[in-house]
Parts: C-alpha cells; sequence; structure tokens
C-alpha cells in the first residue's frame, strides 16, 4: 500500500481525532472529564485513540514518509496524555492529603523522621548548654561581628524584635533570615540525595548554629526577648525542618540500600513517596513564614501572650499530627 | 539502527504497544530557560516591591511571604499549568514531562524543583550540570528521582510539495529503508539550496537509473521516484 492511499483510507479518523483533542479543555476543573467531550463518550475518543495507534505502528513498520509518521505520533501522544492522565487536583483531595495522607506519611517514616529529630534536636541542646557555660565558645561557630549583631537584634531596645535598628537595612535582614531559615528546610530533604550524608550535615550544622545563638543570647540575659521571637513560628518551622530532614534520609537510604530494585527505581519510589510529607513541610513553611512576618517580629506583644500562642501552635501541630497519624494507620 | 547512535531521542512505551519519541532538552536550552525564568521572577518581585513597600512593615511582610513562594514554588505553579512549562521554558519551545511521556504529577513536580538545591551544589548547578552533560536523556539529579525530563516540543510535520514533478517508477526494487531515505530527500528538498540537492539526488541516483551522473535532470528524475513512492501515478 503506498503512503497516499493509506493516508486517503484514515485521514478522516485522524481528522476526527485531532478535531475531539482540540474541544476538549484540559485540567481545568475536575468536573470536566472525558465525559462531556463529545455525546458518544470517551468509548469514540478511546477507539480512535486505539487505531491511531495501530497506524502509527503500520506507518513506521512500513517506513512511511516523515511527515505522516510525526503526524500520527503527536496525535498518538496528544491522546495518550488526555487518556491516562491523572486527575489529583480538587479540594476532595486536598481535604484527604491534611486528614489521611500526610500525618500518615509521617507516621510510616516515623524511623527516619525520629533520627532526623535526633540529629537536629541533640546538637541543638549540647551547643545551647555548652555556649550558656562558657560563651567564648560562640566565636568558634560564628565571627564576632555576627554575634555583635545577634546581640543588638535581640536586645529589648530595639524597635523590632529581629531586626537591626537600622532602619534601612532592617527588613533586608529580616528578609534575608526568613529566606535562610525556610531554605533550610528544603537543602536538609535535597541534600539527602548524597547518600544522606548531607542532611545529617545540613541538619546538625543548622542544630550547631542554633544551639550556640540560643545559648549564647541567654547567657547574655537577653533571652526572652529571644524566646518570645521565634517560641510561635518554630512550632512550625522547626517541625518542618525535621520532617524534610526525615524525608531527605529515606531518599539517602534508598540508595545506600535499594533492595531488591536498581537504585535509580528505588531512588524514584522513595521520592515519590516522600513528596505527601513534603507537600506538609510546604504547607508548614508557609505558615511559618506568615508567623515569622506579622506575629514574631510585633515586639510590642507582651512575651505571655507569645508564649501561650506558642504553646498552643506546638501542641496543634504536634498533636495533630500524632493523633491523626495514629487514627490513619 | 544508526540513527540510535547520532540521535538522543528517548522512547516510552504506552500500553497499546506503540514507542512514543521524546526528544531531551540538552544544557543550552535548559540554561537560557533557567536565566530567563530568573530574569522574570526578579522583574516580577522588584514590581511587588514597589507595590507593596508603601504599606510599610505590613507590606514588608506580604512582600516576604511573596518572596517564599516565588522562589520555590514558581516552576511548580506553571509546570502543572497546561502548557506544563514555565515561561522561559515555553520561549525556548521545550517542557517538563514524565518518563512515560505523560504531563508531569504535582508530587514529581514538586520534589524535582525541591531537589533542585542538590543540583546547585557544589557551586552554580555543578552537579546538574555534569549530570546533564553525562546523560543521554540529559537529566538533572531532581529528574532522575522524580522520574521526569525535559524535552522538546514536538515540532508540526511539513508536507512535501513536489507539484510538477512527474511520477516515475523506480528502475530497481527498493526495500522500505531505502523508499523511506528518497522521501525523505524529497521531503527535504525545498529546504536545500539546489547545488546541495543535485549532490544528495546524486547519491540516490541508482533509484531511477542514473547511477553514477549528477545534474538538475537527474535530481527531477530521483523526486519523480519518491513522488511515485508516495502514491502518486501518471
Amino acid at each position: 500500500m503506498t503512503p497516499l492511499r493509506f493516508e486517503e483510507l484514515h485521514a478522516h479518523e485522524w481528522t476526527e481525532l485531532e478535531t475531539l483533542l482540540a474541544s476538549t479543555p484540559r485540567r481545568k476543573r475536575e468536573s470536566v472529564s472525558l465525559r462531556q467531550v463529545d455525546d458518544r463518550g470517551p468509548e469514540r475518543l478511546a477507539a480512535l485513540y486505539r487505531r491511531t495507534c495501530e497506524h502509527l505502528a503500520l506507518a513506521r513498520e512500513r517506513a512511511y514518509p516523515a511527515y505522516m509518521v510525526t503526524r500520527l505520533e503527536q496525535l498518538t501522544s496528544e491522546a495518550h496524555q488526555l487518556v491516562y492522565q491523572q486527575r489529583v487536583f480538587g479540594l476532595g483531595a486536598l481535604r484527604h492529603m491534611i486528614a489521611v495522607g500526610f500525618p500518615k506519611a509521617v507516621y510510616r517514616d516515623a524511623r527516619y523522621i525520629g533520627l532526623a529529630a535526633a540529629v537536629f534536636f541533640i546538637p541543638t541542646i549540647i551547643l545551647g548548654v555548652l555556649v550558656y557555660r562558657s560563651p567564648e565558645l560562640v566565636l568558634s561557630i560564628i565571627s564576632p561581628e555576627s554575634a555583635a549583631q545577634f546581640e543588638e537584634m535581640y536586645s529589648p531596645t530595639a524597635s523590632s524584635i529581629g531586626r537591626t535598628r537600622s532602619a534601612d537595612t532592617d527588613w533586608i535582614m529580616f528578609g534575608f533570615y526568613i529566606r535562610n531559615n525556610i531554605g533550610v528546610a528544603f537543602q536538609c530533604f535535597a541534600a539527602g540525595l548524597f547518600f544522606g550524608v548531607g542532611t545529617l550535615f545540613f541538619l546538625a550544622h543548622n542544630a550547631a548554629f542554633g544551639g550556640a545563638i540560643a545559648g549564647y543570647l541567654t547567657e547574655r540575659g537577653l533571652g526572652s526577648t529571644f524566646y518570645s521571637f521565634i517560641a510561635t513560628h518554630s512550632a512550625f518551622e522547626l517541625t518542618a525542618i525535621v520532617l524534610a530532614g526525615g524525608a531527605g534520609l529515606k531518599i539517602g537510604h534508598s540508595l545506600l540500600a535499594p533492595g531488591r530494585r536498581s537504585r535509580t527505581a528505588a531512588l524514584v519510589v522513595a521520592t515519590q513517596e516522600s513528596a505527601v510529607i513534603l507537600y506538609g513541610v510546604t504547607v508548614l513553611l508557609v505558615i511559618a513564614a506568615a508567623v515569622e512576618a506579622f506575629w514574631s517580629s510585633a515586639g510590642w506583644l507582651n512575651p505571655v501572650i507569645k508564649y501561650t500562642v506558642a504553646a498552643i501552635c506546638w501542641a496543634a501541630v504536634l498533636g495533630y499530627l500524632v493523633i491523626q497519624g495514629r487514627h490513619a494507620r | 539502527m544508526a540513527a540510535e547512535v547520532l540521535d538522543t531521542i528517548v522512547t516510552a512505551e504506552t500500553p497499546e504497544g506503540i514507542l512514543l519519541e521524546l526528544k531531551p532538552a540538552g544544557l543550552t536550552a535548559r540554561l537560557y530557560a533557567f536565566l530567563l525564568d530568573w530574569m522574570i521572577r526578579l522583574m516580577a518581585m522588584n514590581v511587588m516591591l514597589l507595590i507593596l513597600a508603601p504599606l510599610g512593615g505590613l507590606g514588608v511582610g506580604l512582600w516576604l511571604v511573596l518572596y517564599f513562594l516565588a522562589e520555590w514554588l514558581y516552576p511548580v505553579a506553571f509546570e502543572l499549568s497546561r502548557s506544563g512549562a514555565t515561561p522561559g521554558k515555553r520561549v525556548f519551545h521545550i517542557k517538563v514531562v514524565m518518563d512515560n511521556g505523560l504531563p508531569v504529577t504535582p508530587a514529581a513536580s514538586l520534589t524535582r524543583n525541591l531537589l533542585r538545591v542538590a543540583d546547585l551544589l557544589p557551586l552554580a548547578f555543578g552537579f546538574g550540570i555534569v549530570w546533564v552533560l553525562l546523560r543521554r536523556d540529559a537529566k538533572r539529579l531532581g529528574d532522575l528521582a522524580a522520574a521526569t525530563m525535559v524535552v522538546y516540543e514536538p515540532t508540526p510535520a511539513v508536507r512535501p510539495s513536489l507539484q510538477g514533478v512527474p511520477p516515475m517508477l523506480p528502475s530497481i526494487p527498493l526495500p522500505p529503508r531505502d523508499q523511506a531515505a528518497v522521501i525523505a530527500l524529497a521531503v527535504r528538498a525545498p529546504t536545500l539550496t539546489g547545488d546541495r540537492l543535485d549532490e544528495l539526488a546524486a547519491l540516490a541516483a541508482g533509484v531511477s537509473g542514473d547511477a553514477g551522473r549528477q545534474g538538475p535532470e537527474v535530481t527531477r528524475r530521483v523526486l519523480g521516484v519518491a513522488q511515485w513512492l508516495l502514491g502518486h501515478r501518471a
């Protein structure tokens, strides 16, 4: 059969499929599904898709001209995307993720998250206590200039906690810290790709830094401004860092011990499973950023109110994860 | 097949048993797209700052939250849109798809973009660049873990226009691959200069019984054979 004869015989089906595809809005709403494509329903589209697949196979086997093979390739690939696309959007899916998916995934990966928490909190406490006892140790972690800057930022006379006094630079510094703190969580996850070592490093590194600053400022008598500043948003931020670290350790472990899969395949599976946790981490970090920007920096609020709100936030975050996680198991 | 050595085409098999061909985008296109996206983001954030700064502390706080979103979720939002590409990628006609040719899923988009941090290390996208250059499918680490790929948008097929060339019966029986080669030459004919076309046609002159000869007349006869192979009859 000559290419032109082949085209003559089947072109009407290709044109019909092209029209069907063009008239289908994709990914607008969940309600817009194959059913609305045409009166004859998805059957027609699926049938045409399979026919076109057949034609493509024939055209390739018979080495028909490139323009025809390309047209069929594009047609099948477009139809393939429509027929097999996953619809995972929508409020229902979101509600399910918040109520079940996220806490369940946290529970499933509790081993990794527990390890991440240990690697994060133990150095924090050790460094905090050490620096509190001998403050000069802080200089082995940060420069004298930064130490002075932190001291100034959290001094009770500062116009707004967490910022330096110069009006020009205060929001720049502030922005820098928000970006930095939030980036840390994602960094802890991504560094897991290096067999988990990167995650361990970033967790411990940030923990040492945070612990040293806390110990230093406490020793300096600035504890009340410092803790009232970080208490609330840390409920979201530290949780997010530990969860992201757990996800990082998970992908690192999948590379170290892939089991019966290839390393790449094990990595893909671990990454897919971590995705749910990362959704949660992202939401927690957005909350943390908003709280840090609007609530934590408000110096005029009584520390007692701040501590109360902070306690409620911590209880809410941990309670949600534990209760919903057990529930979903 | 010899073409497999030269091409970087990656195939994905569908449940129907056909192979979809994906053309992975290399370092240059991806780098340009990234730089363009970076500039777009920078400009958008500067404009937002101009709008929000007069609001004082509230405005700056809002801007910082926006900055966080723009920095981390800008690619995710665009990759999940219908085009599957950020504005920068769209300009360079590339997009993100799953390994199996399907549109990128939210989970894959989020993880591939968060893992960009790993590609950034040790500095200036070091790992990302090395991986893209070394792998046939030009995946960076984030693509590897998320099972995604950056591919070129398919370009529309061009129909050969051989009006006025009389069809001519091939002088020898041609196997399918030779037929395809002759037709491919005819498809390319309009894009070639006359002399180059003559040179190439001379290589295939055997099909019209003109082996060893070259010139516009031979070219016309070779194209005539292509016309016949396509299915045109006098």
